[in-house]
Protein backbone atom coordinates (compact mmCIF):
# COMPACT_ATOMS: atom_id res chain seq x y z
CA UNK A 1 0.00 0.00 0.00
CA UNK A 2 1.18 3.29 -0.97
CA UNK A 3 2.59 5.39 1.77
CA UNK A 4 3.97 8.51 0.36
CA UNK A 5 4.81 10.24 -3.17
CA UNK A 6 6.97 12.88 -3.48
CA UNK A 7 7.69 15.31 -6.24
CA UNK A 8 10.97 14.83 -7.91
CA UNK A 9 13.33 17.73 -10.06
CA UNK A 10 15.83 17.16 -12.29
CA UNK A 11 19.14 17.61 -10.61
CA UNK A 12 20.51 19.86 -13.35
CA UNK A 13 17.74 21.81 -14.33
CA UNK A 14 15.51 21.90 -11.74
CA UNK A 15 12.57 21.18 -13.76
CA UNK A 16 9.68 18.97 -12.75
CA UNK A 17 10.07 15.26 -13.78
CA UNK A 18 8.90 12.87 -11.86
CA UNK A 19 7.58 11.11 -8.64
CA UNK A 20 8.77 8.78 -5.71
CA UNK A 21 6.89 6.37 -4.35
CA UNK A 22 7.02 4.54 -0.87
CA UNK A 23 5.16 1.87 0.79
CA UNK A 24 4.18 1.23 3.86
CA UNK A 25 5.87 -1.05 5.88
CA UNK A 26 8.54 -1.54 3.12
CA UNK A 27 11.61 -0.60 1.55
CA UNK A 28 10.80 -1.09 -2.06
CA UNK A 29 10.66 2.71 -4.03
CA UNK A 30 9.49 3.09 -7.08
CA UNK A 31 10.71 6.45 -9.37
CA UNK A 32 8.12 7.32 -11.91
CA UNK A 33 8.62 9.07 -14.76
CA UNK A 34 6.00 11.61 -16.68
CA UNK A 35 4.67 9.44 -19.30
CA UNK A 36 0.89 9.14 -19.50
CA UNK A 37 1.71 5.53 -20.70
CA UNK A 38 3.47 4.29 -17.90
CA UNK A 39 0.63 2.70 -15.75
CA UNK A 40 2.26 3.56 -12.38
CA UNK A 41 1.92 7.47 -13.63
CA UNK A 42 -1.48 6.48 -14.09
CA UNK A 43 -1.98 4.98 -11.02
CA UNK A 44 -0.50 8.19 -9.21
CA UNK A 45 -3.34 10.22 -10.88
CA UNK A 46 -6.03 7.86 -9.81
CA UNK A 47 -4.02 8.14 -6.02
CA UNK A 48 -4.05 11.46 -5.51
CA UNK A 49 -7.75 12.14 -6.95
CA UNK A 50 -8.70 10.63 -3.77
CA UNK A 51 -9.85 12.42 -0.82
CA UNK A 52 -7.08 12.86 1.55
CA UNK A 53 -4.29 11.75 -0.12
CA UNK A 54 -1.54 14.18 -1.35
CA UNK A 55 1.81 14.51 -2.80
CA UNK A 56 4.67 16.12 -1.26
CA UNK A 57 6.42 18.98 -3.08
CA UNK A 58 9.65 19.38 -1.23
CA UNK A 59 10.56 21.52 -4.58
CA UNK A 60 13.98 21.42 -6.46
CA UNK B 1 -3.81 -11.89 -42.13
CA UNK B 2 -5.61 -15.09 -42.49
CA UNK B 3 -3.88 -18.19 -41.50
CA UNK B 4 -4.49 -21.40 -43.79
CA UNK B 5 -3.41 -24.62 -42.60
CA UNK B 6 -1.56 -26.59 -45.51
CA UNK B 7 -2.90 -29.98 -45.84
CA UNK B 8 -1.13 -31.42 -48.92
CA UNK B 9 1.27 -34.32 -47.33
CA UNK B 10 4.44 -33.08 -50.02
CA UNK B 11 5.00 -29.39 -48.32
CA UNK B 12 3.87 -30.92 -44.39
CA UNK B 13 7.01 -29.37 -43.26
CA UNK B 14 6.30 -25.89 -44.32
CA UNK B 15 5.93 -24.33 -40.63
CA UNK B 16 3.17 -21.87 -39.33
CA UNK B 17 3.31 -18.11 -39.54
CA UNK B 18 6.55 -17.20 -37.20
CA UNK B 19 5.04 -14.99 -34.23
CA UNK B 20 1.83 -16.02 -34.53
CA UNK B 21 1.30 -16.20 -30.88
CA UNK B 22 -0.39 -12.82 -29.58
CA UNK B 23 0.87 -13.90 -26.40
CA UNK B 24 4.36 -13.39 -25.00
CA UNK B 25 6.02 -15.86 -22.78
CA UNK B 26 2.43 -18.09 -23.03
CA UNK B 27 5.40 -21.41 -22.29
CA UNK B 28 5.62 -19.20 -18.88
CA UNK B 29 9.48 -19.94 -19.26
CA UNK B 30 10.88 -16.41 -18.26
CA UNK B 31 10.09 -15.55 -14.87
CA UNK B 32 12.59 -12.33 -13.91
CA UNK B 33 11.31 -10.99 -10.99
CA UNK B 34 11.15 -14.41 -8.85
CA UNK B 35 9.81 -17.95 -9.22
CA UNK B 36 7.52 -18.40 -6.06
CA UNK B 37 5.87 -15.86 -4.04
CA UNK B 38 4.38 -16.49 -1.05
CA UNK B 39 1.16 -14.26 0.51
CA UNK B 40 -0.15 -13.33 -2.60
CA UNK B 41 -3.80 -11.79 -1.92
CA UNK B 42 -6.12 -8.96 -1.21
CA UNK B 43 -4.10 -5.58 -2.20
CA UNK B 44 -1.38 -7.98 -4.18
CA UNK B 45 -2.44 -7.46 -7.69
CA UNK B 46 0.95 -7.37 -9.89
CA UNK B 47 3.27 -8.88 -11.57
CA UNK B 48 5.35 -11.84 -8.95
CA UNK B 49 6.59 -14.24 -11.18
CA UNK B 50 6.31 -15.33 -14.14
CA UNK B 51 6.60 -12.49 -16.70
CA UNK B 52 3.47 -10.51 -18.34
CA UNK B 53 1.09 -12.65 -16.61
CA UNK B 54 -0.20 -10.67 -13.69
CA UNK B 55 -2.35 -11.73 -10.83
CA UNK B 56 -5.72 -9.41 -10.01
CA UNK B 57 -7.78 -8.92 -7.23
CA UNK B 58 -10.56 -6.86 -6.78
CA UNK B 59 -12.76 -6.32 -4.12
CA UNK B 60 -11.68 -8.01 -0.23
CA UNK B 61 -11.16 -11.64 -1.28
CA UNK B 62 -9.48 -13.30 1.88
CA UNK B 63 -8.28 -15.83 -0.41
CA UNK B 64 -4.00 -16.23 0.08
CA UNK B 65 -1.80 -17.65 -2.51
CA UNK B 66 1.55 -19.49 -3.56
CA UNK B 67 2.27 -17.75 -7.22
CA UNK B 68 5.05 -19.85 -8.57
CA UNK B 69 7.01 -21.21 -11.79
CA UNK B 70 6.33 -24.57 -11.70
CA UNK B 71 8.20 -27.56 -13.30
CA UNK B 72 4.74 -29.66 -13.22
CA UNK B 73 4.03 -29.53 -17.26
CA UNK B 74 2.45 -32.02 -19.63
CA UNK B 75 4.34 -34.77 -20.16
CA UNK B 76 5.89 -35.34 -24.04
CA UNK B 77 4.56 -31.38 -25.19
CA UNK B 78 7.80 -29.73 -25.19
CA UNK B 79 7.34 -27.60 -21.94
CA UNK B 80 9.51 -26.97 -19.51
CA UNK B 81 7.87 -24.87 -17.13
CA UNK B 82 3.92 -23.84 -15.76
CA UNK B 83 2.68 -21.07 -13.94
CA UNK B 84 1.36 -22.09 -10.77
CA UNK B 85 -1.40 -20.42 -8.30
CA UNK B 86 -1.54 -22.61 -4.77
CA UNK B 87 -4.21 -21.65 -2.18
CA UNK B 88 -2.20 -21.04 1.03
CA UNK B 89 -5.80 -19.19 2.75
CA UNK B 90 -9.16 -20.18 1.19
CA UNK B 91 -12.36 -17.85 1.02
CA UNK B 92 -15.14 -20.21 0.53
CA UNK B 93 -17.71 -17.22 0.15
CA UNK B 94 -16.43 -14.32 -1.77
CA UNK B 95 -18.38 -11.36 -1.36
CA UNK B 96 -20.37 -9.55 -4.35
CA UNK B 97 -17.60 -7.55 -5.62
CA UNK B 98 -14.11 -9.87 -4.88
CA UNK B 99 -12.61 -10.80 -8.07
CA UNK B 100 -9.46 -12.79 -8.35
CA UNK B 101 -7.76 -13.84 -12.51
CA UNK B 102 -4.95 -14.12 -13.80
CA UNK B 103 -4.39 -11.68 -17.18
CA UNK B 104 -2.13 -10.68 -19.69
CA UNK B 105 -2.28 -7.63 -21.59
CA UNK B 106 -1.63 -6.98 -25.44
CA UNK B 107 -0.26 -3.80 -26.94
CA UNK B 108 -3.24 -2.30 -29.88
CA UNK B 109 -0.37 -1.86 -32.65
CA UNK B 110 0.34 -5.75 -31.94
CA UNK B 111 -3.30 -6.47 -32.97
CA UNK B 112 -3.94 -4.47 -36.10
CA UNK B 113 -3.72 -7.50 -38.50
CA UNK B 114 -6.87 -8.75 -36.58
CA UNK B 115 -8.81 -6.27 -38.39
CA UNK B 116 -10.99 -5.72 -35.06
CA UNK B 117 -14.01 -3.34 -35.35
CA UNK B 118 -14.20 -4.38 -39.81
CA UNK B 119 -15.99 -6.44 -41.53
CA UNK B 120 -12.95 -8.84 -42.03
CA UNK B 121 -12.33 -8.81 -38.74
CA UNK B 122 -10.53 -12.16 -37.80
CA UNK B 123 -11.82 -15.05 -35.71
CA UNK B 124 -9.11 -15.68 -32.87
CA UNK B 125 -8.37 -18.64 -31.18
CA UNK B 126 -7.09 -19.80 -27.93
CA UNK B 127 -5.23 -23.10 -26.75
CA UNK B 128 -3.25 -23.94 -23.65
CA UNK B 129 -2.36 -26.36 -21.16
CA UNK B 130 -4.51 -26.20 -17.79
CA UNK B 131 -4.05 -28.92 -14.57
CA UNK B 132 -6.45 -28.37 -11.46
CA UNK B 133 -7.73 -30.67 -8.47
CA UNK B 134 -11.12 -28.69 -8.82
CA UNK B 135 -12.93 -29.88 -11.80
CA UNK B 136 -15.74 -27.94 -13.29
CA UNK B 137 -16.59 -24.90 -15.30
CA UNK B 138 -13.54 -21.95 -15.95
CA UNK B 139 -13.94 -18.53 -17.62
CA UNK B 140 -11.64 -17.03 -20.02
CA UNK B 141 -12.42 -13.94 -20.83
CA UNK B 142 -11.05 -11.28 -23.51
CA UNK B 143 -11.68 -7.61 -23.11
CA UNK B 144 -11.31 -4.91 -25.53
CA UNK B 145 -9.97 -1.58 -23.11
CA UNK B 146 -10.75 0.66 -25.93
CA UNK B 147 -14.05 0.12 -26.68
CA UNK B 148 -15.16 -1.39 -23.82
CA UNK B 149 -16.31 -4.25 -25.13
CA UNK B 150 -16.01 -8.59 -24.21
CA UNK B 151 -16.50 -11.90 -25.15
CA UNK B 152 -16.23 -15.01 -22.20
CA UNK B 153 -15.73 -18.25 -23.05
CA UNK B 154 -15.80 -21.51 -20.57
CA UNK B 155 -13.89 -24.10 -20.58
CA UNK B 156 -14.47 -27.40 -18.50
CA UNK B 157 -11.44 -29.32 -16.81
CA UNK B 158 -12.58 -32.75 -16.57
CA UNK B 159 -10.39 -34.86 -15.02
CA UNK B 160 -8.52 -34.03 -11.39
CA UNK B 161 -5.02 -33.50 -11.57
CA UNK B 162 -4.85 -34.03 -14.98
CA UNK B 163 -2.96 -32.11 -17.76
CA UNK B 164 -5.84 -31.25 -20.45
CA UNK B 165 -5.05 -29.19 -23.65
CA UNK B 166 -8.28 -26.80 -24.12
CA UNK B 167 -8.79 -24.83 -27.45
CA UNK B 168 -11.78 -22.24 -27.42
CA UNK B 169 -12.34 -19.77 -30.85
CA UNK B 170 -13.53 -16.53 -30.69
CA UNK B 171 -15.66 -14.93 -33.44
CA UNK B 172 -14.12 -11.36 -34.89
CA UNK B 173 -15.29 -8.27 -33.83
CA UNK B 174 -16.71 -6.54 -36.66
CA UNK B 175 -17.08 -3.61 -34.02
CA UNK B 176 -14.50 -1.40 -32.10
CA UNK B 177 -11.60 -0.58 -33.76
CA UNK B 178 -8.48 -1.08 -31.85
CA UNK B 179 -6.34 1.89 -30.99
CA UNK B 180 -2.61 2.04 -32.86
CA UNK B 181 -0.49 2.44 -30.05
CA UNK B 182 1.43 1.25 -27.18
CA UNK B 183 -1.43 0.95 -24.86
CA UNK B 184 -3.18 -2.26 -23.36
CA UNK B 185 -6.03 -2.56 -26.18
CA UNK B 186 -6.53 -6.51 -25.07
CA UNK B 187 -6.56 -7.48 -21.55
CA UNK B 188 -6.69 -11.81 -21.85
CA UNK B 189 -8.29 -13.18 -18.66
CA UNK B 190 -8.18 -16.51 -16.90
CA UNK B 191 -10.75 -16.11 -14.06
CA UNK B 192 -10.13 -17.70 -10.80
CA UNK B 193 -13.08 -16.86 -8.37
CA UNK B 194 -15.84 -14.01 -9.17
CA UNK B 195 -18.40 -12.94 -7.12
CA UNK B 196 -21.95 -12.11 -7.73
CA UNK B 197 -21.04 -8.95 -9.81
CA UNK B 198 -18.74 -10.52 -12.31
CA UNK B 199 -21.40 -13.87 -12.30
CA UNK B 200 -24.76 -12.85 -11.53
CA UNK B 201 -25.93 -12.26 -15.17
CA UNK B 202 -25.30 -14.48 -18.74
CA UNK B 203 -22.46 -15.79 -19.82
CA UNK B 204 -21.47 -13.06 -22.70
CA UNK B 205 -20.36 -15.32 -25.50
CA UNK B 206 -20.60 -13.44 -28.54
CA UNK B 207 -19.16 -9.76 -28.51
CA UNK B 208 -21.11 -6.94 -27.14
CA UNK B 209 -20.42 -4.00 -24.59
CA UNK B 210 -19.03 -5.07 -21.35
CA UNK B 211 -21.85 -5.86 -18.93
CA UNK B 212 -19.42 -6.60 -15.47
CA UNK B 213 -22.08 -9.38 -14.24
CA UNK B 214 -21.97 -10.85 -17.38
CA UNK B 215 -17.86 -11.63 -17.06
CA UNK B 216 -16.95 -15.20 -15.22
CA UNK B 217 -21.05 -16.32 -15.25
CA UNK B 218 -20.37 -19.84 -13.87
CA UNK B 219 -16.72 -20.05 -12.57
CA UNK B 220 -15.84 -22.06 -10.15
CA UNK B 221 -14.10 -20.40 -7.08
CA UNK B 222 -10.44 -21.88 -6.98
CA UNK B 223 -9.97 -20.34 -3.38
CA UNK B 224 -12.35 -22.07 -1.37
CA UNK B 225 -9.96 -24.96 0.04
CA UNK B 226 -6.37 -24.53 0.93
CA UNK B 227 -5.76 -27.80 -0.82
CA UNK B 228 -6.30 -26.28 -4.72
CA UNK B 229 -4.52 -25.51 -6.66
CA UNK B 230 -4.40 -24.21 -10.84
CA UNK B 231 -1.59 -24.81 -13.76
CA UNK B 232 -1.51 -23.18 -17.15
CA UNK B 233 1.20 -23.17 -19.46
CA UNK B 234 1.30 -23.11 -23.40
CA UNK B 235 -1.02 -20.38 -24.06
CA UNK B 236 -1.57 -19.50 -27.58
CA UNK B 237 -3.83 -17.12 -28.94
CA UNK B 238 -3.77 -17.00 -32.13
CA UNK B 239 -5.97 -15.38 -35.66
CA UNK B 240 -8.05 -18.08 -37.60
CA UNK B 241 -10.19 -20.77 -36.30
CA UNK B 242 -7.47 -23.73 -36.24
CA UNK B 243 -5.06 -23.77 -33.56
CA UNK B 244 -1.27 -24.66 -34.43
CA UNK B 245 1.37 -26.24 -32.65
CA UNK B 246 2.50 -23.77 -29.39
CA UNK B 247 4.73 -21.63 -31.09
CA UNK B 248 7.73 -22.25 -29.54
CA UNK B 249 10.51 -19.80 -29.39
CA UNK B 250 14.51 -19.38 -29.13
CA UNK B 251 14.87 -18.28 -25.01
CA UNK B 252 16.97 -15.13 -26.19
CA UNK B 253 13.91 -13.98 -28.46
CA UNK B 254 11.33 -15.14 -25.63
CA UNK B 255 13.99 -12.68 -23.38
CA UNK B 256 13.41 -9.73 -25.52
CA UNK B 257 9.98 -9.45 -26.32
CA UNK B 258 9.75 -9.84 -21.86
CA UNK B 259 12.50 -7.27 -21.90
CA UNK B 260 10.14 -4.72 -23.65
CA UNK B 261 8.18 -4.49 -20.42
CA UNK B 262 10.44 -5.05 -17.57
CA UNK B 263 13.93 -5.95 -17.04
CA UNK B 264 15.49 -6.78 -13.90
CA UNK B 265 19.12 -4.83 -13.83
CA UNK B 266 20.53 -5.66 -10.26
CA UNK B 267 19.59 -8.66 -8.24
CA UNK B 268 21.76 -9.16 -4.97
CA UNK B 269 25.30 -7.93 -4.26
CA UNK B 270 28.56 -7.83 -5.87
CA UNK B 271 26.55 -6.80 -9.29
CA UNK B 272 27.84 -4.02 -11.75
CA UNK B 273 25.72 -1.11 -12.95
CA UNK B 274 28.26 0.50 -15.18
CA UNK B 275 30.69 3.63 -15.09
CA UNK B 276 29.23 6.86 -13.10
CA UNK B 277 30.41 10.56 -12.27
CA UNK B 278 30.11 13.02 -9.86
CA UNK B 279 28.15 15.98 -11.76
CA UNK B 280 29.19 18.06 -8.72
CA UNK B 281 30.58 17.91 -5.29
CA UNK B 282 26.95 16.29 -3.93
CA UNK B 283 25.50 14.87 -6.94
CA UNK B 284 26.28 11.30 -8.85
CA UNK B 285 24.73 11.04 -11.86
CA UNK B 286 24.23 7.38 -13.59
CA UNK B 287 22.64 7.09 -17.51
CA UNK B 288 21.89 3.40 -17.78
CA UNK B 289 20.71 2.36 -21.61
CA UNK B 290 18.19 -1.14 -21.29
CA UNK B 291 18.60 -3.50 -23.29
CA UNK B 292 15.55 -3.21 -25.07
CA UNK B 293 13.61 -0.40 -26.13
CA UNK B 294 10.82 -0.30 -23.32
CA UNK B 295 6.99 -0.13 -24.12
CA UNK B 296 6.64 3.17 -22.20
CA UNK B 297 9.28 5.39 -20.15
CA UNK B 298 9.53 2.90 -17.41
CA UNK B 299 9.47 3.46 -14.00
CA UNK B 300 12.18 2.37 -11.85
CA UNK B 301 11.54 -0.09 -9.20
CA UNK B 302 14.10 -0.25 -6.60
CA UNK B 303 15.06 -1.82 -2.83
CA UNK B 304 16.70 1.10 -0.29
CA UNK B 305 18.47 -0.22 2.63
CA UNK B 306 21.59 0.73 4.49
CA UNK B 307 24.78 1.49 2.12
CA UNK B 308 23.12 -0.72 -1.12
CA UNK B 309 25.36 0.55 -3.40
CA UNK B 310 29.52 1.76 -3.61
CA UNK B 311 30.31 4.17 -5.90
CA UNK B 312 34.02 3.67 -6.50
CA UNK B 313 35.85 6.45 -7.27
CA UNK B 314 39.92 8.22 -7.03
CA UNK B 315 41.35 4.99 -5.03
CA UNK B 316 38.08 4.89 -2.75
CA UNK B 317 34.28 4.36 -2.31
CA UNK B 318 31.69 6.13 -1.24
CA UNK B 319 28.43 4.32 0.09
CA UNK B 320 24.87 5.02 -1.06
CA UNK B 321 21.35 3.75 0.14
CA UNK B 322 19.57 3.89 -3.29
CA UNK B 323 19.04 6.08 -5.99
CA UNK B 324 16.86 9.23 -5.02
CA UNK B 325 15.64 10.68 -8.70
CA UNK B 326 15.34 10.19 -12.45
CA UNK B 327 16.18 13.19 -14.60
CA UNK B 328 13.77 14.74 -17.41
CA UNK B 329 16.16 13.46 -20.04
CA UNK B 330 14.41 9.42 -19.38
CA UNK B 331 13.00 7.74 -22.29
CA UNK B 332 12.02 4.17 -23.50
CA UNK B 333 15.68 4.01 -23.97
CA UNK B 334 17.92 5.43 -21.66
CA UNK B 335 17.07 6.06 -18.05
CA UNK B 336 19.51 8.98 -16.36
CA UNK B 337 19.62 8.39 -12.32
CA UNK B 338 20.69 10.74 -9.69
CA UNK B 339 22.16 10.07 -6.23
CA UNK B 340 22.40 13.04 -4.07
CA UNK B 341 21.81 12.08 -0.65
CA UNK B 342 24.77 10.94 1.86
CA UNK B 343 27.43 11.20 -0.71
CA UNK B 344 30.05 13.76 -1.23
CA UNK B 345 33.42 13.45 -4.21
CA UNK B 346 34.71 15.93 -6.36
CA UNK B 347 33.09 17.22 -9.49
CA UNK B 348 34.33 15.28 -12.54
CA UNK B 349 35.74 12.59 -10.96
CA UNK B 350 34.51 9.38 -12.63
CA UNK B 351 33.63 5.61 -11.09
CA UNK B 352 32.16 2.60 -11.57
CA UNK B 353 29.03 1.74 -9.29
CA UNK B 354 28.80 -1.96 -8.12
CA UNK B 355 25.80 -3.37 -5.80
CA UNK B 356 27.14 -3.75 -2.11
CA UNK B 357 23.81 -5.74 -0.39
CA UNK B 358 22.46 -9.18 -0.80
CA UNK B 359 18.85 -6.79 -0.85
CA UNK B 360 19.77 -5.00 -3.44
CA UNK B 361 17.46 -5.00 -6.64
CA UNK B 362 16.17 -2.65 -9.60
CA UNK B 363 14.24 -2.89 -11.95
CA UNK B 364 12.87 -0.99 -15.13
CA UNK B 365 9.09 -2.00 -15.15
CA UNK B 366 7.09 -0.56 -18.18
CA UNK B 367 4.13 -3.29 -18.25
CA UNK B 368 0.65 -2.53 -19.38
Amino acid sequence: MIDTIEKTYDMIDNTFCGYRVTYQNSNKQKLVPLDEANTDYQAIKEWAAIDGNNITDNGA
Amino acid sequence: MAITRIGNPAIANIREPNFRNIIINGDMSIAQRATSVTGVGDGDSGYHTVDRFKFVESGSPSTVFTQSQSTDVPTGQGFAKSLKMDVTTADASLGADDAIYVNTSVEGQNLQYIKKGTSSAESLTLSFWVKSNITGTYIFEIIDRDNDRAISKSYTISSANTWEKKTITYPGDTTGALDNDNARSFELIYWLGAGANFSSGTLQTSWGSRTTANDAVGQVNIGDNTSNEWYVTGVQLEAGEVASDFEFLPVDVNLNRCLRYYETMVTGTTQSLGQALYYNSTTIYYSHKYRITKRAVPTLDQVTSNDNYQFFRNNGADAFDGFDSLSNRTTTIFFELNVSANISGTAGQAGFLRANNSACFIAFDAEL
